[in-house]
């Protein structure tokens, strides 16, 4: 397997080889290893302790691994970064609890979230341009947010900042965006509409998207990797992976 | 059987003395003594020395009385008596017969000059007679004074002294005291070496100084000897005072262990930064005053009792505080460590100045039970019976606390809270009950400290003030959430400190400790025993 | 772009609260120094310096409520840089002194004529200078709380952690500063001051225009912090507060953003104690002590924490409560502000300010509901559905 996925780096948006990671003896991820294309929307899914999230801390920089090699675009080496400077080079996170800055506006919100010069300076002496205005009204479009972009986040319901935050990672302009459950607590038709606002999305970039409602992934459609016990237990497509035996063992149930 | 041979000894050296000076010794005696009273000043050394040469028992009281300055001339014959106070006379006593004599008045009378150089010579002639005393006591006393204060006159008399001995630490000294003597005679050089090689296998304390003034007058001789016993005795207490450096660390370790283990469960355990928690020590120490208070009106019998009467109260006492404040205070603030940090400030302030109108601004006296005072010696150290019984004490409370939480079932629940607050409630345990007992449990710990400590601090309102730094300290340097860790912390801390204060002084040694702590949570921010993985993020 | 910057600063609470305190540094001064002793409205000169010592209270709470208020922050070392500033001006007056000590010796200070020094320590060296001095009262805090803050941040100690190593922070420099070799004066400190850019340091005349200095001062740090709250920086800064790995997982070095604050937040605290010190006359190891720090956080509180406004009306308050309190019943101040400790935290998390604005926002958006459903009422049914 390593021989195969070697070969793919150059040309691969992420990529990660035999990561290892272990917390006081419970190991997390066990030598995990796939590899993202640019562009790609995919899938992720696994049962709980399956190291879904230690995987996500590990790609943007809050955990680091015992072993193995994270590359971002073939050859930026993100186990040596933190959090700040890989979401600098154009990788975003959603949270599976919605994250929000609750005390701000929807606007200042995603005016915070703008790909802008983020040092202590530029943002002491920052004014806002009238590019940037439309960029963020335009956001807010996306999100379908216009409405409310002077109202608290606090305020909000949990589906709208679960949407909040998607628009807030897009504002960060990310090659490639991670996202925790996004539907995890959402009605139907917000499933529905958010499972189209990610495809949106997913346009323009890569999306990784880590999710428990197989509903929501048959309606994106799209490569589907299961993790179990820190490692790829199967990868393809949704209707490949829930027959696999193995997969139907760990994770569907019979 | 002692006592027969000692009966036998004094009985024998009287015999030899009357074999010797005959049936004069009763009247030369009286002669020497009458002789005090004519002499100069500048004679009376030697005429004291010829006093203490007669080694008669009669003697010591005659030489007590003159350094008391309690002998007097009688202004018509000349003859010296000792004399006892009463009224407006004098009531005198014959020196050799301990006959009384009769009252004179005063102006008959003339005192026997003394100086301190009289007195001085009198204290190193009582060394030498006491040391045939029959109180073993006395003995050992008068060793150790010809010990500290050499005298070539006294050697042949400490010689005899050893030949007689029995009592083992009294012939040690003895022992010790001949060489230190030996090396100030004119003995031979040969002597003088075997006193030196002998010096420099004790721990030398008396004999560093001896050998160092007998450097400079020694024969050249015996120089290279002096020389290497004072690198060797020096080399000894190098070693000796590391390991009182290590005990007084211990020492230290052990009361910051106390201070901090109540808050190794309110803060390690449960996570919240009770800033009253000193006021807690506090409160135990203050119990421990009323205990005696009682018990020194009532029940004087009782007073080694105190303490562990005091103990289980102070952790009542403590407990239903913490149990209050628990109640009334922190439950509202759970999830709010920074408020929590505040409130709990304001009632450590509410607290201090309570005892302070009560029980004034003041110290007040706690006292050691007799089990607790007094020191005694190990090798080169001197270790003292309260700092010792509170390093049993506070390891006996950790062991306690460490059975408690592992072993028991309310220990059980208190680390099910802890870890899954939710899943904890879930499985029927009363969750709000655990975080108030523990919280209890952990300023009744406090308490117990506090009895501990008011038998080595000043119990005042302000006791607590002076721990609650150190032992947050003690527990964020461990690792929070683990009691070995704090166990570790607190002696490593407590150690750290006292190798440091002989080159620092206390003040700076205490600086640097602070900044290595700081330093240290910058490398580490979880402390020593850090506990790891996804539970630590939340 | 620096008057952007300021401009943007002024918003009508702001406004307001400069304009009183311009406002009281006129007007105090003048009705000390212009009217008769007997006059009814005539301010005396020790109200004058109490008054003051509120403003420099006023100016270290809002410097820690900077930190605390926008950040999150709970520096429990803020009269550590506080006293630091203090000493740097108490340095200063200590060489105007010159050879008006009772040794009347030219360059040493008293207390190291008493040590038996011989010459003046290189870290005196410059204090003769006003200018150097002044420049001292911001670099000193602001270096400490930079190479502080430097560390603490960059390895994430953050929450109840910093709090205490703030707090053990402050100890180690009161313990230093209580020892005479320090070279600080030990634990008298640095007192008997003469004089004060050539002014007697006793007179009214100097006492008033320090009350001034102290309020205008004030006011520009009011400015000051408004603007930079204001700013996106502020923005980022409150975002910190609430979601700190969000912010991180945005891109932005939040070591960074919270260094710059406390850094600015000691500097200011050090301008504070530089002011404090002429007008009590004394600064000594006492102000390290960390009950101090602590009190500050409570005069925060009380006002109300996030808000700019609060951390002034809370040290008015809480001091002035004091003085009276203390005059009145001194046995019963520390139970009044232990339980202004409790109380505050249990029942008016948001402070007086806080509370008050809130009540205020409520009432407004009352009022515009009222009046927006009045002409419309089908404009605010979409409203309603969500």
């Amino acid at each position: 397997m390593n021989q195969t996925i070697g070969q793919t780096r150059p040309t691969s948006l992420l990529y990660l080889d035999g990561v290892s990671v272990s917390f006081d003896g419970f190991k997390a991820l066990n030598a995990l290893s796939f590899v993202i294309e640019p562009g790609e929307l995919r899938a992720i899914i696994g049962p709980n302790g399956a190291g879904k999230t230690t995987m996500m801390d590990i790609i943007t920089g809050k955990t680091r691994p015992d072993e193995g090699q994270v590359f971002f675009k073939g050859e930026i080496d993100l186990t040596k970064k933190d959090e700040a400077e890989i979401a600098s080079l154009g990788i975003g996170r959603k949270f599976q609890k919605p994250t929000v800055f609750e005390s701000h506006t929807v606007w200042d919100n995603l005016e915070l979230a703008l790909n802008r010069k983020r040092g202590v300076f530029p943002t002491l002496f920052y004014r806002l341009t009238a590019e940037d205005r439309a960029r963020i009204e335009e956001i807010l479009v996306t999100i379908r947010m216009s409405s409310r972009r002077d109202d608290l986040a606090a305020n909000l319901s949990h589906g709208q900042k679960q949407w909040l935050e998607i628009g807030m990672l897009l504002a960060q302009e990310p090659e490639l965006l991670l996202v925790d459950e996004p539907v995890a607590g959402m009605t139907d038709a917000e499933t529905a509409e958010t499972a189209i606002l990610l495809k949106e999305i997913a346009r323009t970039r890569s999306v990784v998207v880590v999710e428990h409602d197989m509903g929501f992934i048959r309606e994106l459609g799209v490569k589907v990797t299961c993790l179990a016990e820190g490692a790829v237990l199967a990868e393809g497509s949704i209707d490949f992976v829930s027959s696999d035996p193995k997969v139907i063992e760990n994770y569907l149930g019979r | 059987m002692y006592r027969i041979l000692q009966i036998l000894f004094v009985a024998l050296c009287l015999l030899i003395s009357a074999h010797v000076v005959g049936s004069r010794a009763a009247d030369d005696l009286g002669v020497l003594v009458d002789q005090l009273g004519a002499a100069k000043l500048s004679d009376m050394d030697d005429r004291i020395a010829a006093l203490a040469k007669t080694g008669d028992a009669k003697v010591i009281p005659v030489l007590e009385a003159l350094g008391e300055g309690e002998l007097y001339q009688r202004k018509s014959d000349g003859k010296v008596f000792l004399v006892k106070a009463g009224g407006a006379d004098l009531q005198l006593v014959d020196p050799v017969t301990g006959a009384d004599a009769g009252a004179t008045p005063k102006a008959a009378m003339q005192k026997v000059k003394v100086n301190n150089a009289v007195r001085r010579a009198v204290r190193s002639a009582l060394g030498g007679l006491t040391l045939f005393s029959e109180d073993t006591g006395a003995r050992l006393k008068a060793a150790q004074s010809m010990l500290q204060t050499p005298n070539a006159d006294a050697l042949e008399a400490i010689e005899t002294a050893i030949a007689a001995e029995k009592d083992g630490s009294v012939r040690k000294v003895l022992v010790e005291a001949r060489a230190v003597t030996l090396l100030v005679s004119d003995r031979p050089d040969d002597q003088k070496r075997q006193a030196i090689a002998l010096l420099a296998e004790g721990n030398g304390r008396n004999g560093l100084a001896v050998l160092t003034s007998a450097l400079a007058t020694a024969d050249v001789s015996l120089k290279p000897d002096i020389e290497a016993a004072i690198a060797r005795i020096e080399q000894t207490q190098a070693f000796w005072s590391a390991g009182q450096n290590v005990w007084y660390g211990l020492s230290l370790g052990s009361v910051l262990l106390l201070a901090a283990i109540g808050l190794a469960i309110t803060f390690g355990v449960m996570g919240i930064i009770n800033m009253a928690h000193g006021e807690m020590v506090m409160l135990g120490a203050y119990t421990t005053f009323l205990v005696q208070e009682v018990v020194r009106n009532s029940y004087p019998e009782l007073f080694d009792w105190s303490l562990a009467i005091a103990l289980p109260l102070a952790f009542l006492v403590t407990g239903a505080v913490g149990l209050a404040i628990e109640r009334g205070v922190i439950r509202f603030l759970y999830g709010r460590p920074l408020e929590t940090l505040l409130a709990t400030w304001g009632i450590s302030l509410i607290l201090q100045q309570s005892v302070r109108s009560i029980f004034g601004p003041t110290n007040r006296e706690v006292g050691n039970p007799s089990w607790m005072s007094g020191a005694f010696d190990l090798g080169g150290l001197t270790i003292t019976w309260n700092r010792l019984w509170i390093i049993v004490f506070a390891l006996a409370v950790f062991a306690a606390l460490l059975f408690l939480l592992k072993r028991t079932s309310m220990g059980l629940k208190m680390r099910a809270v802890t870890q899954n607050r939710r899943m904890a409630s879930s499985m029927g345990i009363r969750t709000p009950w655990v975080d108030a007992l523990t919280f209890a449990l952990g300023s009744g710990i406090a308490g117990m400290a506090g009895v501990a400590l008011s038998q080595i601090d000043n119990v005042s309102p302000n006791l607590g003030q002076g721990y609650i730094i150190d032992s947050f300290m003690v527990v964020v340097f461990g690792g929070v959430g683990n009691l070995w860790g704090t166990l570790v912390g607190a002696f490593s801390l407590g150690i750290l400190n006292k190798f440091l204060e002989p080159y620092a002084g206390a003040v700076l040694g205490k600086i640097l400790v602070l900044v290595l702590i700081i330093l240290f949570i910058q490398k580490k921010p979880r402390g020593l025993f850090a506990l790891k993985g996804r539970a630590v993020e939340a | 772009m620096i008057t952007s910057f300021l401009m943007r600063s002024f918003d009508r609470s702001i406004l307001i609260a400069v304009a009183i305190l311009v406002g009281l540094a006129m007007l105090v001064p003048a009705l000390n120094l212009l009217t008769a002793p007997d006059h009814p409205l005539h301010v005396p000169t020790y109200l004058v310096s109490l008054f003051g010592k509120y403003l420099t209270y006023a100016l270290l709470a809002l410097a820690l409520d900077l930190v605390w208020g926008f950040c999150g922050i709970l520096s429990l070392g803020h009269a550590a840089f506080f006293a630091l500033g203090g000493y740097a001006m108490g340095m200063y007056l200590m060489r105007q002194i010159g050879a008006r000590g009772s040794y009347g010796n030219p360059l040493l200070p008293d207390f190291m004529v008493f040590l038996n020094w011989k010459e003046l320590p290189w870290f005196w060296h410059g204090f003769d200078m006003f200018w150097f001095a002044a420049l001292m009262v911001v670099l000193v805090p602001g270096l400490l709380a930079f190479v502080f803050g430097w560390f603490a941040f960059r390895s994430r100690v953050n929450g109840v952690y910093l709090s205490i190593i703030t707090q053990a922070m402050t100890y180690a420099l009161l313990l230093a500063f209580f020892r005479n070799d320090m070279g600080f004066g030990g634990n008298n400190g640095l007192t008997d001051f003469k004089d004060i850019l050539g002014f007697n340091i006793q007179a009214d005349g100097t006492r008033a225009a320090l009350f001034a200095a102290s309020a205008l001062m004030l006011a520009l740090c009011l400015i000051l912090s408004s603007a930079i709250v204001r700013s996106k920086y502020g923005k980022v800064l409150v975002a910190v507060r609430d979601a700190e790995s969000r912010t991180r997982f945005l891109g932005y070095r939040v070591e960074h953003i919270k260094l710059f604050a406390f850094t600015v937040s000691a500097m200011m605290a050090g301008i504070a104690g530089a002011l404090y010190v002429p007008q009590v006359g004394i600064i000594n190891p006492g102000e390290f002590e960390p009950g101090n720090s602590i009190e500050v956080v409570i005069w925060t509180a009380v006002g109300g924490r996030g808000t700019l406004i609060g951390p002034i009306v809370g040290a008015i308050l809480v001091n002035g409560g004091k003085s009276i309190f203390t005059a009145a019943f001194p046995e019963f101040w520390l139970f009044a502000l232990g339980g202004l400790f409790v109380l505050v935290t249990l029942f008016l998390p948001k402070g007086v300010v806080g509370t008050a604005g809130a009540y205020l926002a409520r009432r407004r958006a009352q009022r515009k509901a009222q009046a927006d459903q009045m002409p419309d009422n089908l404009a605010a049914e979409p409203m309603a559905a969500e």
